[in-house]
């Protein structure tokens, strides 16, 4: 018998009980539907988390704290151990910076604000997608880039604290900077103690560029980043590392001044190579730290909830089963007497249970079919109200691409193997009993 | 065609412990041989059913061996008698056995499906088949709307369509009024002349005994004579 016929005969079939097949389909609906919303949640929320992470551009970054000497100790990154990053493969490019080890005051026309100052490495930085607001990077020396904050972090020279700040403790508008910054030349003041005495230095710098706001809205950056080459000047001036503030005749130099580096930063090419990369790294003993290696932990936890979540859906569908369980034994109870009539003609009980796993796995399809749908429906209903109503309950702004349902093909592809499987169980027995009708007994009516 | 040997059979009733032993067939052996119409008479509860049966395949025999056109049919499990029935053999039942859901035209082309033949083959093959049997107009009716004479000629024409070559008939008159029995009773020896198909018949009729080119006569599962019904 061809698979056609067995359709067509199990459709036919179904057209006599219309409302009984109906409820049943339903009920597989409900079951399916259920366990895709329910579910959806997690990868919903486990998809928004995910973007925000992506999205804050931290996803391919790998940091290296230290190279690991021995269990206690580590040492600063070094030139050397830069060179050994740049060449591991998936690496596009290591960004290094040194802090200056003091407070460094930057004026202007009046205005002055001491700001933390950092120097870069830009063609690295840019090699790592840097991408600044306004301006250009550094080319000479004396160029600067400034954090985002900085020109709203600049004071009038000799007011009082209490008066500048708002009571958020941001600057008053009405004593803000507010000339475009780029190209302002600056003056960096920089102290050094030579021979007991304190005494200060002032530099000449311009600032060619501002850096984008940062990705998250609570971080703050009124960094000064330098070049290398201004930072030599400013050691040489303090003639001590990193221009720390210290009398460097009184202090044993052990080491040979060699450079190093507090802040480095591996970018790999793609969040794919980050895994490798961070693994080559751990494994030439680099302590490192990366957000895709915390995520580990965190898919963890979304797939166990995600699972948990399938396994509560599939309850739903184990009990629309027994609906379906219920449906196909009075079918077969029904059509007993024609099952053993199509026996005595030479139907062979394997054709007479495939027409009964076929209809059941039929029944299993249309509601799961019915039910992604259903499930779909729900999904963006949910995601348009949930918002609103907790926006209005809460009386607070929800973080934008919040996503509480997602429904991923695979969570699809999920669901109707389970609702296929569950369906298929379901009609075993009443397939496996049609089978057994005894053809004497149907052909009597007996059953 | 047919080799019935030494079958016995009887029937368990009730449960372990309570059981009942019915014995209905007694050492029964006979042959039917290609081309014949072979006619079995007897007393109701003779067990001429219930030997029918076991030459179908709806039962085991308790006992011996029924050969088929070369085929130790009592050996088969179900899957392969059902395909041997459907290959080799036709029914024709006294209450017809039709499924009422399906009209006359669908009863008909149901072996055909079972086969696994194309739709198209199918129509034109089920087309000739209603009108071989007259009932070329009455192909969309359900058996409800026929006439018992118009049922038992759908099903006749069920056992025919995929053309066996032995076609069983238990009490095949018995529902049928005198006129459409003679009907019959002709068809059956036009097929047997034209297309040489064996028919092995069950029945208490007299006149329907007579068709056969021998008869044999059942009392008490046992056969007591075989030969031309007179
Ligand atoms: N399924 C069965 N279970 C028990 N006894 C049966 C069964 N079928 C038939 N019999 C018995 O076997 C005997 C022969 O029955 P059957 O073959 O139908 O006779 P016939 O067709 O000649 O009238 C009867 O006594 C009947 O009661
Ligand atoms: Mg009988």
């Amino acid at each position: 018998m061809k698979v056609k016929d067995q359709f067509r005969f199990i459709i036919q079939n179904m057209k006599k009980n219309k409302v009984r097949v109906f409820m049943t389909v339903l009920a597989t609906a409900m079951g399916c539907a259920f366990l895709i919303v329910l579910a959806s949640v997690a990868f919903g929320l486990h998809d928004t988390v995910l973007k925000d992470t992506m999205e804050s551009g931290e996803v391919t970054q790998i940091q290296v704290h230290g190279y690991e000497e021995s269990e206690t100790s580590y040492r600063a990154i070094n030139d050397e151990d830069i060179k050994l990053f740049e060449d591991l493969e998936g690496v596009n490019a290591v960004t290094r910076q040194k802090s200056i080890l003091q407070e460094v005051t930057f004026s202007t026309e009046g205005y002055e604000v001491p700001a933390p100052a950092v120097s870069a490495h830009f063609p690295s930085e840019e090699k790592s997608g840097l991408e600044l607001a306004e301006g250009r990077l550094p080319e000479a020396p004396n160029e600067v880039v400034v954090g985002h904050h900085f020109a709203s972090s600049l004071i009038p020279e000799g007011q009082s604290a209490e008066e500048l700040y708002d009571e958020q403790g941001l600057v008053k508008e009405e004593f803000r900077y507010d000339e475009n910054i780029i190209g302002e030349p600056f003056n960096l003041k920089l102290k050094k103690i030579a021979d007991g005495k304190e005494s200060s230095g002032d530099f000449d710098v311009t600032i060619v560029g501002v850096m984008e706001a940062p990705a998250r809205e609570w971080e703050w950056d009124q960094n000064v980043y330098l070049t290398d080459h201004l930072l030599t000047e400013l050691e040489d001036f303090t003639g001590t590392p990193n221009a720390e503030l210290y009398d460097p005749s009184e202090m044993e130099v052990t080491e040979t001044s060699e450079t190093s580096y507090d802040n480095v930063t591996v970018y790999a090419a793609n969040v794919e190579a980050v895994k490798a990369v961070s693994d080559k790294l751990k494994e030439e003993k680099y302590a490192t730290y990366s957000v895709v290696n915390e995520m580990k932990q965190l898919n963890m936890l979304f797939n166990v909830a995600k699972a948990g979540l399938i396994f509560i859906g599939t309850i739903a569908i184990l009990i629309a089963s027994i609906g379906i369980y219920n449906t196909m034994t009075m079918a077969v109870t029904e059509r007993a007497p024609d099952i053993g009539i199509m026996k005595a003609i030479g139907a062979s009980p394997k054709v007479i249970k495939r027409i009964f796993l076929l209809e059941s796995s039929y029944i299993g399809l249309i509601g799961a079919a019915i039910g992604i749908a259903a499930a779909y429906a729900i999904s963006v209903a949910v995601n348009l109200a949930l918002p609103m109503i907790l926006e209005a309950v809460f009386d607070e702004k929800l973080p934008s691409g919040l996503r509480f349902s997602s429904i991923p093909f695979s969570l699809i592809l999920i669901a109707v193997i389970i609702c296929l499987t569950v369906t298929i169980l379901s009609g075993l027995r009443p397939a496996k009993r049609a089978t057994e009708i005894d053809v004497l007994k149907a052909m009597r009516r007996e059953i | 065609m047919i080799n019935v040997n030494q079958i016995t059979h009887h029937f368990v009733l009730g449960k372990k412990g309570n059981k009942t032993i019915v014995p209905v067939l007694k050492n029964i052996s006979f042959q039917v041989n290609q081309g014949e119409i072979v006619t079995i008479v007897g007393r109701s509860g003779s067990g001429k059913s219930t030997l029918l049966n076991l030459i179908s395949g709806f039962i085991h025999p308790t006992e011996g061996e029924i050969i088929i056109q070369d085929k130790k049919v009592s050996e088969f499990n179900e899957t392969e008698f059902a395909d041997f029935r459907l290959q080799h053999m036709g029914f024709i039942f006294q209450n017809f056995q039709l499924i009422p859901s399906m009209t006359a035209f669908q009863n008909i082309e149901l072996p055909l499906i079972l086969k696994g033949m194309s739709e198209n083959a199918r129509r034109k093959t089920t087309a000739d088949m209603l009108k071989k049997v007259g009932l070329e107009d009455f192909g969309e009716h359900y058996p409800s709307e026929l006439s018992g004479g118009q049922q038992q000629r759908v099903s006749i024409a069920r056992a025919l369509v995929l053309e066996p070559p032995l076609i069983l008939a238990d009490e095949p008159t018995g529902s049928l009024d005198s006129e459409t029995e003679q009907d019959l009773l002709q068809f059956i020896r036009e097929l047997n002349r034209d297309l040489g198909v064996t028919f092995l018949i069950i029945t208490h009729d007299d006149e329907v005994a007579r068709i056969g080119d021998r008869t044999i006569a059942l009392a008490d599962g046992k056969i007591v004579e075989s030969g031309v019904f007179a």
